[in-house]
């Protein structure tokens, strides 16, 4: 299970486990639930492991598409590691070279008013469902990073 | 193209459209749910309810879709309003200001009793 050094400067990740999907519609609940079967053994509260499931579908959804333009011979590889306090969620798609534009708040107004396309909520909704988002590029492939806090329940209602 | 993952019904009650909806709000519903909201519209009502009871996934293109609902209602003058959300989407619905635009209820029965008549 080779892959980069997480990008959150923590070394004592355990990796818990890594798969590959397609580059096809839909297969994102797929991997959703493959990372949620995981997460459900850690402490996690229900609402928590909700707003991951959110966060790595919208994510793998975002590779297929944009990284990898739906090409189904291209897959997105997910990583899930696990260190003393944090879940790291990994999702690498071929699309090297191409910038993950900064999360915007999306101006639900300009959309009601057909000023705006009514799409354009898959970034602002993973950064609003994790506790961080951290996004690499190289030549041959994007990697975006989920991170979760594993605090108890009681330390965690703070978060967004 | 997988077979639609989303089941869509249309029924009246009170002077009120409803839309049945089951399974996943994403792409694969685009084509069914606009079709839903047409049948819905062709009864003229002031309101248009969202039934999501028996929906288990929405993603961003879901979220989109039903951001197209709201506008073609609000351009025809039309209440539309949402419920049986789990608690998730609720949040989600919250986040992205869905909320602040269209009521959401937790169950027919209340959301028929605070409908704009």
């Amino acid at each position: 299970m080779a892959g980069p050094e997480p990008l959150t400067g923590n070394s004592a990740w355990r990796t818990l486990a890594e798969f590959a999907v397609p580059s096809e519609p839909g297969n994102e609940r797929q991997a959703m639930e493959r990372v949620a079967e995981v997460a459900q053994r850690l402490d996690l509260s229900h609402r928590r492991l909700e707003r991951l499931k959110t966060a790595v579908a919208e994510t793998v959804m975002n590779a297929m598409e944009h990284g990898n333009n739906y090409r189904p011979e291209l897959p997105v590889t997910i990583q899930v590691l696990e260190s003393e306090t944090d879940l790291l969620v990994r999702v690498i798609d071929q699309g090297g070279g191409q910038l993950v534009p900064d999360p915007k708040v999306p101006d639900l107004e300009a959309k009601l008013a057909s000023q705006q396309a009514t799409r354009g909520w898959g970034l602002y909704l993973i950064n609003s469902m994790v506790d961080k988002m951290n996004t690499t590029t190289g030549n041959s492939r994007q990697t975006v990073e989920l991170i979760v806090h594993l605090e108890k329940e009681s330390h965690a209602t703070g978060a967004r | 193209m997988p077979p639609e993952r989303v089941e869509v019904g249309v029924r009246q009650k009170s002077g009120v459209a409803i839309i049945d909806l089951h399974g996943e709000i994403n792409a694969f519903a685009e084509k069914p749910l606009n079709a839903a909201y047409a049948e819905a519209e062709g009864s003229d009502p002031r309101v248009i309810l969202l039934n999501f009871d028996s929906v288990d996934y929405i993603n961003s293109t879901g979220i989109a879709l039903i951001v197209g609902l709201l506008g073609r209602a609000r351009k025809s003058s039309r209440s539309l309003l949402a419920y049986g959300l789990s608690e998730h989407y609720v949040e989600i619905f919250s986040i992205t200001r869905l909320a602040d635009y269209m009521g959401v209820f937790s169950d027919e029965e209340s959301a028929l009793a605070n409908a704009p008549m």
